[in-house]
């Protein structure tokens, strides 16, 4: 198909684009999509999405995975076949998304609870999980499964989970008050 | 601004900077867009016709699918057992349509490679610049004595097609008296979703174990000599249904050649094996469609090139999903799953548009995962990572591979990933169709 293309042409238009991403990243980033959803909005309430959340963090987690210093249940051996350097691409991709609040029914009783617990977490997480820094998660309008999903994670002893703070405080609550908490967050857009 | 339109906006960049035959149009002819035609709406199909118009709006897409509805198979064996409505799989192509996509329901009877034209049943002849072909697998009645599309379609549903014989499968369990016995014949590879039959096998016995059924069994009967996932389902067999499911591998005599589908029996060349319900899975082929096109190698698959997913049979032809076989790849072929199909329609998607824009290809990324439940709260994957090393395509032997067998936080770890493979399925079909 039309191969006579002057290539300099070519050239010239990709330097005179400076917006573009990285194809490659671009291309790796939509096989992310298949579990996480598209531009990282999850549509299904046991996956994170993972789409304006901060670069730090996603970094943080995804090379903590690839080098075993954390547990995940399916990430860990997907990422290992990823460099640094695409990981480090990827972060930055979905960093650059909009945070979109998971469209979920929150209890509100349950909420009013879990706000009380919450009052643990509002010296990291600040007063509606929404990221107060580069190397803290969105948990405000995350999907509440989700949530409950990394808690128990957290609590529990054979799994590497490395935040020692996360630890203690997930072992401190009981699963009523997890679920209290989940719906908390789920409910902050 | 949004990365994910870049790309499009770098083709109008092009397209306005270009002589108009650069987009693959006659430069008379400027406004006119350049065609793709999208052959089977199922994942493959319905996630290329997204991607393609996502990255290049310009583009006019048109997918061609027999079914208003589409029904997922993965998790399909959960409607089997009763643990998942129907519904739950599936959707329809209003959101796609919604993203300006043409999606006309019909069935198309032959493709024209050299006219580049696809003749449909109902409507008018569709000409194309590039045609994408997720046409999925045709059964191969042939190998099976005494199994036909009829039988199965009647009494003896293989239900290896989401939709209908799922239910009537279903039906088929739901009849059982304690103390039967479900046989699965499984075909020999390569077939779609590879864990399949034994993750069946295991929703057959959940259904068994949920009612007290405890004196029945689910006997497979394999025409393959080890299978996928094979260390985590025997362990999840061994805690959970302990001597209710019995493997025959196929140098035991487990490849069944001929039914007897009024009585269920099932033949090998060791004996005959006396069923309650039998459930015969046919080998596999690639669509007849695929094949009438002259897209098939002589084993009935559609080989492609590794980098781009085009069929290196005939050009401006994108094959992905279960028909097609990456050629160069013998040692871990690409599963033909719905994960697969995606992650190639995406490739795919990448390659067409480049193609239409006369660019190079962009590196494809290829990966898949696949998670299978063999109960409540207990699930596994196996993921299959692959990279381009000298142009070529490679399996990464250091990333992916099975759940671990025994893992630390056992129970949790089969917790979580139980919960995510329903995860998966929202989200792979909301981005495969919306």
């Amino acid at each position: 198909m039309r191969k006579s293309r002057p290539a300099l042409l070519i050239a010239v238009i990709l330097a005179a684009t400076p917006a573009l991403a990285d194809p490659n990243i671009e291309k790796l980033a939509q096989t992310c999509n298949n579990c996480h959803g598209t531009n990282g909005q999850s549509a299904g309430p046991n996956m994170p999405s993972i789409g304006g959340m901060p670069e730090g963090y996603l970094k943080k987690v995804m090379l903590e995975w690839k080098h075993g210093k954390r547990y995940a249940a399916t990430m860990d051996r997907l990422i290992k076949g990823y460099s640094d350097a695409e990981i480090e691409a990827l972060a930055a991709y979905y960093a650059k998304k909009s945070w979109v609040p998971a469209a979920q029914k929150v209890d509100p009783k349950l909420a009013k609870r879990g706000e009380e617990m919450a009052q643990n977490c509002v010296g990291c997480h600040g007063d509606t999980g929404a990221p107060p820094d580069d190397a803290t998660p969105n948990l405000n309008g995350q999907w509440s499964p989700y949530l409950e999903m990394a808690l128990l994670k957290c609590r529990d002893d054979l799994a590497l989970m490395p935040h020692q703070t996360m630890r203690d405080i997930a072992k401190s609550m009981s699963e009523g008050e997890i679920k209290a908490l989940a719906q908390y967050y789920a409910s902050q857009n | 601004m949004n990365p994910q339109f870049n790309r499009r906006d770098f083709i109008k960049t092009i397209a306005a900077a270009l002589p108009a035959s650069f987009l693959g149009v006659p430069a008379a002819h400027a406004s006119a867009k350049a065609r793709v035609v999208v052959v089977g709406g199922g994942f493959g199909g319905a996630a290329a016709a997204k991607y393609i118009k996502a990255m290049a709006a310009d583009v006019d897409v048109t997918v061609v699918e027999r079914n208003p509805i589409y029904t997922s198979c993965p998790l399909s064996n959960d409607v089997i057992s009763g643990h998942r409505a129907i519904e739950d799989l599936q959707i329809g192509y209003d959101a796609l349509k919604r993203r300006g996509i043409n999606v006309v329901i019909d069935t198309v009877m032959s493709i024209d490679p050299d006219k580049k034209r696809v003749a449909l049943k109902v409507g008018q002849a569709l000409d194309y610049d590039a045609l994408l072909l997720s046409p999925g697998i045709d059964f191969d009645y042939d190998h099976v004595q005494g199994y036909s599309e009829e039988i199965a379609n009647s009494t003896m549903p293989h239900a290896w097609k989401a939709g209908p014989q799922t239910l009537a499968l279903r039906k088929r369990l739901q009849s059982m008296q304690d103390g039967g016995t479900f046989i699965i014949s499984v075909p020999p590879g390569p077939f779609r979703c590879p864990p399949g039959p034994y993750e069946r096998a295991s929703h057959v016995a959940s259904y068994f174990k949920e009612r007290g059924m405890n004196k029945s069994k689910v006997l497979i009967l394999d025409a393959n000599d080890s299978f996928s996932k094979k260390g985590l389902f025997e362990q999840a067999w061994k805690l959970q249904y302990p001597g209710m499911i019995e493997w025959v591998s196929g140098a035991a005599g487990g490849k069944v050649t001929r039914v007897d589908a009024k009585n269920e029996t099932a033949f090998t060349d060791f004996g005959d094996y006396k069923a309650d319900v039998l459930n015969l899975i046919p080998p596999h082929r690639a669509s007849v469609l695929a094949r009438a096109t002259g897209l098939a190698n002589d084993k009935g698959w559609c080989p492609v090139n590794m980098l781009t997913m085009e069929s290196s049979k005939q050009p401006n032809i994108w094959v992905v999903g279960d028909a097609c076989v990456h050629g160069d790849l013998p040692v871990y072929p690409m599963p033909k799953s719905a994960h697969t199909a995606v992650t190639q329609a995406k490739v795919a998607a990448g390659a067409i548009v480049a193609k239409l824009s006369d660019l190079p290809p962009p590196n494809p990324y290829f990966v898949n995962t696949c998670y299978s439940i063999t109960a409540p709260g207990w699930g596994f994957s196996v993921v299959h990572i692959y990279g381009t090393e000298n142009g070529k395509l490679t399996y990464l032997k250091n990333a992916g591979g099975v759940s671990p067998i025994n893992a630390p936080a056992l129970a949790l770890q089969r917790a979580q990933e139980a919960e995510y493979a329903d995860g998966w399925l929202k989200n792979i079909l909301a981005d495969a169709f919306s």
